[in-house]
């Protein structure tokens, strides 16, 4: 008898299933009504293969992760079904049975490795009562284990870092050390609930890489829960697809990549920048997912769907059982159509073969742009550091001589990991921060020898949009007060001014009766834009995005990304477009710098940088980059951790980490030269010849 | 307040919610019932001191009204012309224990209220303008309110009444002067807080005036958390008036206050005669219960960490 | 760390300083200064003798050095009720303080806590609920009030413990305790109680509080996953982080504890510090005034020393942060 999900199976000896997850519940009551974050949810999982859960914000999915640990919280509760994890139910089974899987079979890793230590309690402590929780062995047994678990993950000096407290450690460190613990036992199934998120990219691969290696050598499961296709691409055998608390589709990763059967996959599919050529709209999916407490009765998704109909709108579609597992009753049988072919992508196309023509006038240059952060320390320690006992202050180069040039009505993307200097470079260009040296130009005018009246009005031509959508808005004003304030302080508004703000409104896609909410009112999509709509309302040629895209969900983010680019169709606007993101940053920009330690290591034509990348360090970044690819990998590229602004290495900064160092780049530091016509890069190896 | 918004681009299909902060935090602050009714209570006691020469049965204060052959009664006794009953009893001098709270609610609550305005003003006033100014100014106040705060309130008040001297007036400076800090800490730290925030940069960055920003953005913002100490803090002055003046260096004895009151009937107690000091120091209980139950209602409201 | 040490030293050591002036001030300047170090009711030859004697008539600066020289050797003056000098006499009454003090204190502790830690971790029993309301009523009950209470219904009503006074003593260190003998606990008990009151009410807040603020934290929930018995997440983790907000603000609560000691012993006629400075401020007894304000200043700057240092041991983030970020 097959149940909802289950794989037909393909053999008599096939084993059964390690985990097997069936028709799983999990509501939430609250004040407003009972939440359906997991709504039948059922899969398999069978020993040594890895599954990707894939989903937005709000899909169930870690919500699921927890309940297969039985670790809800109030008030969440597994309203039903059963989960089987070696033929036992853990849903029914006793607290202290539980408890005694937990950590031993079946381990979990959180998303924020800040967190997940406890940073009052030494590490080996917290490794030390994870082995003593399960097995009763000496304590200095327990300890060199942990010492071992520690080496494994590639953690350096292991034994003094056990004596360390979690603060002492970088978050990519963090992560190791709980990958460290969550090994101890040799668990059978592992959990991690985005445990890559909050990291940088090339630690992003680094951790990618490792657990995907120790996971083959040990021949565990794994379940890997993440918003992120691009990681579940490389790393997972089967990927299942989330969506308001269900799977809607389940298969293994070549057949859910390239042949999506559900719109929403494909649709989540496109959304990634590096699907669509650069340039061109990416295939957005409209509106937003609908609130656990409000499931519509259909399927789930209708509303955002091109292919829905009445049936489904009526009806929850049919889960089609097979290798293939799907939820729907229009799956998808061919290729999308190419967006090329649509009007607006034609828009798209002839401005952005306008940008990238002739040489425009500059709007924003930066000259040999500098910013240094110090702090001085109290008197004693100056007093102290006058006979050598330590230091007088603290001084951060955040930003070490850059020039930059941003050309009218184009891209520039600035794009580094964090700590590089990048925020900081963005706020210089906008003329908030000041520059500790150099020069800051607008259209050929050094800002700051203007007049208070002229250095006001240029102000306003360039404007930032930020990253966080929950702070950046003033949460007791209305929508409608947000966007009207600066420009009727500076009187830029003719006519109602209702109609001025319903104008950003629309401009900005947003519906004008929006304007009389609060921010607490909109999501964080809808925030983001009236953030937009607050920037074009005071009229600006130069809008400076911040990571604005960030914080989304990879729907909204291409959302927004389409929003910016034909803002800069209609306003012909010009973007210096900051983000960590290559993927994102190649789709939209002209031109690229990639910053690393408060230096441009290497600037080019978009195309050129992703086709012909010259410095180690970009072309090592580009071997990261997000993009939904199949091709297995075990190795990491890029080893260590970024250097601290405090204590960057001499010459080369990048030298520590760079394969093709050699002797001089450990003393000369590199000199940011031409290699090729528009295209600069700092690096000795240009020279060698 | 759930939406049916199915797309941002296409209309809103429900009603948009009006509702302000304002009335929000009205409604949320309302689920409390005991928040509600310590309200109420608060505001019956606010009218029983306004009212008090017109509701109370008696003015303890005229001596003409007074007989001391009535003095020490029971609670529920008459007077011995009959005229009139005492609900509460009466102290040694025949003084209606009931009049005499009346008129004692008018002390305690006057210099309560008057010196946690004051303080508040003038913490409040200091804590902004160290954030905002920075600097040496920054650090001269703080250091002041550090000081400050290592002693405890009730400490620096019986010094400054040990050279100032017993008074109405001198009570709320000595409150003023230990309470203040508090408000300049909590004023300070909100400010620098919000400051932070990008909606503060964005506003720079489009240009708004500074002082628009700083009472436009930033004071209703820092609101919250000054809210939440001031009534805390209120009630805080309250008892700490009423122990001054019961240890007899706070307010004078021609204008007691329930701390006096019950300063006034301590002696007797030992004889049994609970009321004189039992009833007036009840009513500084309900009080004070009221004022927290409130400000615990107010703290969980205005919690920033809780979204819609 | 050093460092910091030092600055900190250096703080106490100037804050101390500001409070001999602004303590000269208050009895030089505001009213009369003669009056300050005279009883009331000396008569002119006196005055002249002490004018002479205390420089009354020199420049403001050198009478204030005057006194800083007397403060530093501890001399602040014959004390006009007891005649004798008021230091000493303040040294006298200082054990009884302590001890009130250390015991309302442990009281706090050894009851606060483990309420505090149930209604944080079962917010919603009502138990929970009436430990909460009963903390409201523990921190809204006037100090002087309750003692009222406890003395009209313990020791008037029911005549269980004594009303007031401090039992008798036993040496041990040098100082007469009275918590050593059974007469001594039974006098301890009523006054403790009225000044722990209010600490148990903060202290069930705060734990309860911090509960409430650590349980859901990524790595209660990480111990949880590790497979760590509750017992032992509660007990450590938790409680370990519980630890250093609760031993901080307890530290300085003692100081709160040692000034409202004024009151209690008021009530109680326990022969400590605080009495004494009631009724020096009743007799116009000034050099004790003075004497006791700064020895009041220096117990408490000596606990703020303590605290901070104690939070610097407590909690790692702080004591291991290199410059080095």
């Amino acid at each position: 008898m097959m149940g909802v999900g289950d794989r037909v199976p393909n053999s008599e000896n096939e084993p059964a299933p390690l985990l097997d997850v069936r028709n799983l519940r999990v509501w939430f009551d609250t004040r407003e009504g009972t939440a359906k974050a997991v709504d039948d949810v059922s899969f398999t999982l069978h020993k040594g293969k890895i599954l990707g859960l894939v989903g937005e914000s709000g899909s169930g999915k870690s919500m699921t992760g927890f309940s297969i640990m039985g670790l809800l919280d109030s008030p969440g509760r597994i309203a039903g079904g059963q989960v089987l994890f070696q033929g036992k139910d853990l849903v029914r089974m006793k607290a202290e049975n539980l408890r005694k899987i937990r950590g031993k079979r079946i381990a979990m890793i959180f998303q924020d490795p800040m967190m997940t230590l406890n940073p009052v309690l030494r590490i080996d402590t917290q490794m030390i009562e994870a082995i003593l929780a399960h097995e009763n062995v000496p304590r200095h047994v327990a300890r060199a284990r942990a010492r071992d678990a520690l080496a494994m993950v590639g953690i350096p000096s292991p034994e003094e870092r056990l004596s360390a407290y979690p603060h002492q450690f970088s978050g990519g460190m963090r992560q190791r050390v709980a990958i460290a613990t969550a090994l101890l036992h040799r668990p059978d199934l592992i959990i991690a609930d985005e445990p890559t998120t909050a990291l940088d990219v090339t630690i992003q691969a680094q951790i990618i890489a490792e657990v995907q290696k120790l996971v083959r050598d040990l021949g565990m499961a794994l379940i890997w829960i993440t918003h992120d296709l691009s990681v579940v691409a490389r790393l997972a055998d089967e990927v299942a697809v989330m969506y308001a608390g269900q799977i809607v589709e389940h298969g293994g990763v070549s057949d859910i990549v390239n042949h999506p059967k559900h719109p929403y996959t494909a649709g989540l599919l496109d959304s990634v920048p590096s699907r669509s050529a650069p340039g061109r709209p990416l295939h957005q999916i409209d509106g937003v997912a609908p609130s656990a407490l409000n499931l519509p009765s259909g399927c789930a998704f209708r509303s955002r769907c091109r292919h829905a109909d009445a049936s489904c709108w009526s009806m929850p579609p049919p889960s089609v059982a097979g290798d293939h597992m799907y939820r729907c009753f229009h799956p998808l049988s061919e290729e999308p159509s190419d967006p090329a072919q649509t009007v607006e992508a034609r828009i798209f196309a002839d401005v952005a073969a306008s940008g990238s023509q002739n040489n425009q006038a500059p709007v924003i240059e930066l000259c040999g742009v500098s910013r240094r952060f110090s702090r001085s320390f109290g008197l004693i320690e100056r007093g102290l550091a006058k006979i050598g006992l330590g230091q007088k202050n603290l001084v951060v180069q955040a930003v070490k001589n850059v020039d930059l040039i941003v050309e009218k009505r184009t891209v520039v993307g600035l794009v580094g990991e964090s700590g590089c200097g990048k925020s900081t470079l963005g706020r210089i260009a906008t003329g908030v921060l000041h520059a500790s040296d150099g020069e800051v130009r607008w259209n050929g005018r050094n800002i700051d020898t203007l007049p208070i009246v002229q250095r006001r009005a240029e102000k306003l031509r360039t404007q930032m949009i930020y990253q966080n959508p929950f702070a950046s808005l003033n949460p007791r004003l209305r929508v409608a007060e947000i966007i009207a304030e600066a420009p009727r302080v500076h009187s830029l508004i003719e006519g109602s001014e209702n109609d001025y703000v319903d104008a950003q409104l629309q401009r900005a896609g947003l519906d004008p009766l929006l304007k009389w909410r609060y921010p607490h009112q909109l999501s964080g999509g809808q925030r983001q834009r009236v953030g937009i709509a607050r920037a074009l309302a005071v009229r600006p040629e130069i809008l400076v995005c911040d990571e604005s895209v960030a914080a989304l969900d990879v729907s909204i983010q291409a959302q927004i990304i389409n929003l910016f680019m034909r803002l800069r169709g209609d306003l012909g606007l010009t973007y210096l477009f900051i983000s960590h993101d290559l993927g994102v940053v190649r789709h939209i920009s002209d031109r690229v710098a990639v910053m690393y330690l408060g230096q441009i290591v290497e600037e080019a034509p978009a195309a050129e940088i992703f086709s012909q990348p010259n410095h180690p360090y970009t072309q090592l970044l580009l071997e990261e980059m997000p993009r939904i690819d199949t091709r297995r990998r075990t190795f990491p590229l890029l080893k260590g951790e970024l250097p601290s602004p405090l204590a960057p290495p001499g010459g080369c900064s990048f030298h520590p980490r760079c394969p093709h160092a050699f002797h001089r780049c450990k003393i000369e530091e590199p000199q940011i030269r031409q290699v090729a016509p528009g295209h600069r890069s700092a690096c000795h190896l240009n020279d060698a010849v | 307040m759930s939406f049916d918004t199915t797309d941002d681009n296409v209309t809103v299909r429900t009603k948009v919610s009006r509702e302000t902060p304002a009335r929000r935090f009205m409604r949320e602050f309302a689920a409390s019932r005991l928040a509600v009714a310590s309200l109420v209570v608060l505001a019956l006691v606010v009218l029983l001191a306004i009212f008090a020469s017109v509701i109370a049965p008696q003015n303890p204060y005229s001596l003409l009204q007074l007989n001391v052959m009535n003095g020490q009664l029971p609670p529920g006794s008459s007077s011995l012309d009959g005229s009139q009953v005492f609900w509460l009893g009466t102290d040694d001098q025949g003084r209606d224990m009931l009049s005499g709270i009346l008129y004692g609610l008018r002390i305690s609550l006057g210099v309560g209220v008057s010196s946690a305005l004051v303080g508040a003003v003038i913490g409040t006033s200091l804590g902004l303008i160290a954030a905002y100014l920075g600097g040496r100014i920054e650090t001269f106040i703080m250091r002041l309110v550090d000081l400050q705060l290592s002693f405890p309130a009730i400490l620096v008040a019986l010094m400054i009444l040990a050279f100032l001297g017993k008074g109405i007036l001198n009570v709320v400076i000595a409150l003023v002067i230990a309470e203040w800090a508090i408000y300049a800490r909590t004023a300070r730290g909100a400010a620098l807080a919000e400051r932070r925030k990008e909606y503060i940069e964005a506003a720079e960055a489009l240009d708004v005036p500074r002082l628009r920003i700083v009472f436009h953005h930033l004071l209703p913002n820092c609101l919250p958390p000054l809210i939440v100490v001031a009534t805390a803090q209120l009630a805080r002055a309250i008892v700490l008036e009423a122990t001054l003046s019961f240890l007899g260096v706070g307010v004078p004895v021609t204008q007691p206050s329930l701390g006096l009151l019950v300063a006034n009937g301590y002696q007797y107690m030992l004889y049994g005669q609970y009321w004189i000091s039992f009833f007036p120091g009840l009513a500084l209980l309900i009080i004070i219960v009221a004022i927290n139950l409130v400000g615990d209602r107010l703290r969980d409201v205005l919690n920033p960490r809780r979204q819609a | 760390m050093f460092a910091w040490l030092i600055r900190r030293l250096g703080q106490a050591f100037i804050v101390m300083l500001i409070m001999t002036v602004i303590v000269f001030i208050g009895v030089s300047v505001i009213g009369d200064p003669v009056q300050t170090l005279l009883p009331p009711d000396a008569d002119q030859a006196e005055r002249l003798r002490v004018i002479a004697q205390f420089g009354l008539d020199k420049p403001l600066w050198e009478q204030y050095l005057v006194f800083l020289e007397g403060a530093v050797h501890g001399n602040f003056g014959q004390s006009f009720v007891f005649g004798q000098p008021a230091l000493s006499v303040i040294f006298q009454r200082m054990p009884a303080t302590f001890e009130l003090a250390l015991s309302a204190t442990l009281l706090s502790a050894i009851v606060g806590v483990p309420l505090g830690l149930y209604a944080g971790l079962r917010p919603d029993s009502p138990v929970s609920k009436t430990i909460m309301g009963g903390s409201v009523l523990g921190f809204s009950l006037p100090t002087f009030w309750v003692g009222l209470l406890l003395i009209m219904v313990f020791a008037v009503g029911l005549g269980w413990l004594p009303a007031s006074g401090r039992g008798a003593t036993r040496e041990f260190l040098g100082v007469q305790w009275s918590f050593l003998t059974w007469d001594g606990i039974q006098h301890l008990i009523l006054p403790s109680i009225n000044l722990a009151l209010f600490q148990i009410a903060m202290m069930v807040r705060l734990v309860r509080a911090g509960v409430s603020e650590i349980l859901p934290q990524e790595y209660v929930k990480f111990a949880r996953a590790k497979g760590v018995a509750e017992l032992r997440v509660i007990g450590v983790h938790v409680m370990k982080n519980i630890m250093i907000p609760v031993v901080t603000i307890s530290g300085l609560e003692f100081g709160t504890v040692i000034a409202f000691s004024v009151v209690t012993e008021s009530i109680f006629s326990w022969p400590g510090m605080g009495k004494l400075i009631i009724d020096s401020i009743y007799q116009l007894d000034r050099p004790m005034i003075v004497a006791y304000l700064m020895i009041i200043v220096l117990i408490f700057v000596v606990i703020n020393l303590v605290v901070d240092v104690l939070y610097t041991l407590l909690d790692p983030r702080v004591r291991l942060d290199s410059r080095s970020g």
